[in-house]
């Protein structure tokens, strides 16, 4: 009996209670909202009930095997997936042009966070020895390289971005799980060569790897340019080279390789956007959407309207009215917020974010030097960089970009392996697993 | 020092982050965007984490990494506080239009405009101006019932023209956002009450408004009658004018049918020559003619030049430079020295010629400045600015100087702006705010707030405002706008014929006062092209001044 006490995670269970109850409540809120009357019945509010079990049910498993590993992180991904899930049911009967296919875009939702937690629970079983991932680096970054060729060549195109591969069933998003490959490849790869990278020879003041550990540098530039001229997303690129330089950086300590490879990235985007017109547009609308306020900044025009009207309390969860931006759920799933939850709840939301990401960094400093230290830096780095870059492109700070806002825009593959990472996190926060 | 050092780049940055939300020019200019990098750089440095040699070098780079992360999400945060609360009306308010039709605008506002029952205009007797009716499918209405109230209302047309006039002012109000409680409508906002606009109340007259657009009938014009003491409105009246129910677009089963009429009547107003969406009273430039004698002759007093009984010389004609100024207005052509007060009363241009020679460009500049000439007229719906020249140098060249005197050359007024210089003489020297909302109240008929008269600017002094009085009565009593006299009433009053170049009819201009003891109410009547003042805007300005001293009386 003491045992199971000692094993029980009383941190991670008392932090799940606020989540919950925010789950229940705003399901409830939105609900009564959309139907104007004060009855409802139990039925109505399944998906947050479903949503509050599943995570309770994740906590006792935890407790269960004995997981001596953070307490905080899931916590706090809970919340920022719960509100998702508000947010996605709140959407759903404004997008009813994307509810075919397999139930409409909520149900969907509910499903893929059931197997996003079905696949953070696989990690912590599957995933027992890191070592594996570490001993297979070659093959999983040249399945990552595969993987982005063939969205290239076989990808679809939404929004002029092409991202996506449509697999009749499901259109997936090819890029999202290659930014986990990305990581375990350069967490393995910096883990070996970090030392030799960090400059065995100085020209003038500068310390330069020698030429052979150049070339990935050189490599991985090219393919975020390729990424922005081939596949016109810039968002994807600059997290993919941001992820890299982050890495770099953490194993090398050498600063100015981040501002060599900043500066030598932008020189390269500008000199794409002098060639190539579909990026030119997206900077257009950077620069001034009112240029074509019908057609190319509609939406951008539309989405300010929408987080200006938030002010500071917002109009309430389901009084706003988010469906005038296209593409809302992922995009701008973050003005349809705004506009809701006003000043304060959108800057709840990034203290939520805030707090993702400084968990992230405490597990990476208290892991075991070398692989799990470096993998749990660029997994976190994928969070913050995703992030950062998402929301810079909402408030109009950056070109907007065609990636997710982590566990709150709908789409299934960003959620899928947003939780991957998580369970990649919490397994390497488990100290008593060795490499 | 370090810490010294530390806290001053947060200080800088935070004043540099206030400084750019108050001046740049938008949430994305170039401006704003370096200035919030340049903060973030200064936070940076700020909170750049100092750590221990002993400290392993993965351990300082992982926390320097967050540390950068972290100032990210902090100007995320700037950012938004910016959109969302700082710049939040700006942005909202920004539309673009295509041909005067609105085609970007935030959906908001429309479905605000079919969501909120917005407010009633009332005339102070009590009469609706504009109201909003509910149809039985839940929609709602915008009716003008009076067609000689309505366009001074405005039109309404949430989802194709936008608004104007008074419905444009007084949209917050309208519909129940501002201008009452803020904590009450806080509250309805934020507990999803069903809102109801707030309601004016006008200071107009319902039958003063009435009788002035019966009196101007198909001519193109405008009348204002005011209160003297108090600036309030009681007529304004603008000919032709259009009717705002049919332009009228809101959301509902209706939109399309209205969205039809009102784009072919708005055809029909555009191409009109006789520009029936221009509010003459307050947007009109006239020439003003005679009617500015008013402000020469209380110059020339002021200043010293002149007394009320100051003989000049009209010989029926008068040199200056190189251009001869003709007499036509001597009531007897034998006759050759006048007074001050009777050139005023007779009109003499010869006589006004030789004043303004006297006060010299300068004075003439000045006082025309004192009664509101470059100047906005403080006023709820835009104002044109009335000019005395529109060429700076025009008033150098004595000729140019002598026309100007007597109201021709390059003046340049709106009847609201003669309708004030009557006001200075009538009340004491200071030209009162001319307001039209009598006071604002909610739908159980609380009053929110009352317009209380203020005083805009001091034209003369006391002692010429009284002259001039007796001048403009005088003028009255034996001179051409003696049909202005109402008996048992004190009228003054001047009347104006004001050449406008070509062969086309001179603008007709009457402005005035009347009272029981002292002056009560002022007005300014302008018909364009309509011949000479005596003629066509004095009997309508008499009419007016007496059905509103009788007003006043029988209350």
């Amino acid at each position: 009996m003491s045992s199971i006490l000692r094993r029980f995670r009383f941190t991670e269970f008392q932090l799940l209670v606020a989540p919950s109850l925010m789950t229940v409540v705003g399901l409830l809120t939105i609900f009564l909202a959309r139907t104007g009357s004060s009855r409802w019945t139990w039925s109505d509010i399944w998906v947050s009930l479903g949503y509050v079990a599943l995570i309770f049910l994740m906590t006792l498993w935890f407790s269960a095997t004995g997981f001596k590993g953070d307490q905080v992180l899931f916590p706090i991904v809970a919340t920022i997936a719960g509100v998702g899930l508000l947010e996605i049911e709140r959407l759903n009967p404004v997008l009813k042009a994307q509810n075919e296919g397999l139930g409409n875009v909520a149900q969907r939702q509910v499903i893929y966070l059931a197997v996003g937690l079905f696949l953070l629970w696989a990690m912590m079983v599957f995933v027992k020895r890191l070592d594996w991932l570490r001993r297979y680096k070659y093959s999983w970054g040249f399945f990552g390289l595969a993987m982005m060729a063939a969205t290239v060549v076989f990808g679809t195109d939404i929004n002029g971005a092409r991202l996506w591969i449509d697999l009749k069933v499901a259109t997936v998003q090819p890029s999202e799980l290659v930014k986990v490959l990305l990581v375990v490849f350069l967490a393995a790869y910096l883990d070996d060569y970090g030392d030799l990278i960090a400059g065995s020879y100085r020209v003038w003041r500068f310390n330069l790897p020698p030429i052979p550990y150049l070339l990935p540098m050189v490599f991985m530039w090219l393919a975020a340019l390729a990424i922005v001229v081939l596949q016109n997303d810039l968002g994807t690129a600059l997290l993919f080279f941001g992820i890299f330089l982050v890495m770099i950086y953490v194993a090398t300590a050498r600063l100015w390789y981040v501002v060599a490879g900043l500066s030598s990235f932008a020189v390269g985007v500008y000199i794409a956007y002098q060639m190539f017109d579909r990026i030119a547009i997206r900077v257009q609308n950077w620069i001034n959407p009112w240029a074509d306020p019908l057609n190319k900044g509609f939406q951008q025009i539309q989405a300010e309207y929408t987080m200006a009207a938030g002010h500071i309390f917002g109009t309430g969860l389901g009084y706003g009215h988010p469906q005038y931006i296209p593409a809302v759920e992922t995009d701008y799933i973050f003005a349809a917020l705004a506009e809701e939850l006003g000043l304060l709840g959108t800057i709840a939301i990034l203290a939520l974010y805030v707090l993702l990401v400084a968990r992230g960094s405490l597990i990476a400093l208290r892991a075991d030097r070398g692989f799990p230290q470096l993998m749990a830096v660029g997994l976190t780095t994928i969070l913050a960089l995703q992030t950062l870059i998402i929301l810079a492109g909402t408030l109009r700070l950056i070109p907007l970009t065609g990636i997710t806002l982590p566990f709150i825009s709908a789409g299934g593959s960003s959620l899928l392996t947003n939780f991957i990472i998580v369970g990649l996190l919490l397994r390497i926060s488990d100290g008593s697993v060795k490499t | 020092m370090s810490g010294f050092f530390r806290a001053s780049a947060f200080i800088a940055a935070t004043l540099i982050m206030i400084y750019g939300m108050v001046a740049t020019s938008g949430h994305a200019s170039s401006a704003w965007l370096i200035l919030l990098l340049i903060s973030a750089a200064l936070v940076t440095v700020a909170v750049w984490p100092r750590l221990p040699k002993t400290v392993p070098s993965v351990q300082r780079t992982i926390t320097r990494g967050t540390v950068l992360f972290m100032v990210g999400f902090l100007v995320l945060g700037v950012q938004l506080a910016r959109i969302q609360v700082v710049d939040s009306a700006k942005i909202s308010d920004r539309t673009a239009a295509d041909s005067g039709d609105l085609v970007v605008q935030d959906p908001r506002h429309r479905l605000q405009a079919s969501e909120i029952q917005r407010g009633s205009i009332l005339t102070i007797d009590g009469k609706v101006v504009a109201q909003t009716v509910k149809n039985p499918d839940g929609s709602y209405l915008r009716a003008y019932p009076d067609p000689a109230t309505g366009y001074l209302a405005g039109y309404y047309s949430p989802l194709l023209y936008g608004s104007s006039n008074l419905e444009a002012a007084y949209d917050s109000e309208l519909m129940g956002v501002s201008g009452g409680n803020p904590i009450t409508q806080w509250l309805d906002g934020i507990l999803h009450r069903d809102r109801r606009g707030y309601d004016l109340t006008l200071s107009v007259n319902q039958e003063l408004q009435d009788q002035a657009n019966q009196l101007l009938g198909n001519q193109r014009g405008a009348a204002i009658v005011m209160n003297a003491k108090t600036g309030a409105i009681v007529a304004m009246a603008s000919t032709p004018n259009f009717d705002p129910n049919k332009l009228y677009v809101n959301d509902g089963p209706q939109v399309n049918a209205e969205t039809n009429t009102a784009k072919e009547y708005w055809q029909q107003l555009t191409s009109q020559a006789d520009s029936p969406l221009l509010l003459r009273p307050t947007q009109g430039l006239y020439i003003p003619g005679s009617i500015f004698k008013t402000v020469t002759a209380s110059a020339a007093l002021q200043s010293g030049v002149a007394q009320p009984d100051t003989v000049y010389r009209d010989e029926g004609a008068l040199t200056v430079g190189s251009r001869v100024i003709p007499e036509q207005n001597r009531p007897d052509n034998n006759r050759v020295d006048y007074t001050l007060a009777d050139a005023y009363g007779w009109s003499l241009n010869v006589v006004f010629a030789q004043i303004g020679l006297q006060i010299g460009p300068q004075r003439l500049q000045e006082f025309a400045q004192k009664f509101g000439f470059g100047s906005e007229i403080p006023f709820e719906l835009p104002v044109a600015i009335s000019e005395l020249d529109s060429d700076p140098s025009f008033l150098n060249t004595e000729s140019s100087l002598a026309v100007t005197a007597f109201g021709q050359g390059q003046i340049q007024a709106t009847p609201l702006q003669m309708a004030l210089i009557a006001d200075a003489v009538a009340n004491g020297g200071t030209m009162m705010e001319p307001y039209l909302v009598q006071k604002i109240s909610d739908e159980k008929g609380t009053t929110l707030s009352t317009k209380s008269p203020t005083s805009w600017q001091q034209a003369i002094d006391e002692k010429t405002a009284s002259q001039m009085q007796q001048i403009m009565i005088n003028s009255v009593q034996k001179g051409y706008a003696s049909g202005a006299q109402i008996p048992g009433y004190v009228v003054g009053g001047k009347t104006g014929t004001a050449e406008v170049g070509g062969d086309k009819q001179p603008n007709s201009w009457f402005i005035g006062f009347a009272g029981k003891t002292d002056p009560e109410y002022v007005v300014a009547v302008l018909v364009e092209n309509g011949g000479e003042g005596t003629k066509v805007a004095l009997p309508i300005a008499h009419q007016l001044l007496e059905t509103a001293v009788q007003l006043n009386d029988s209350k």
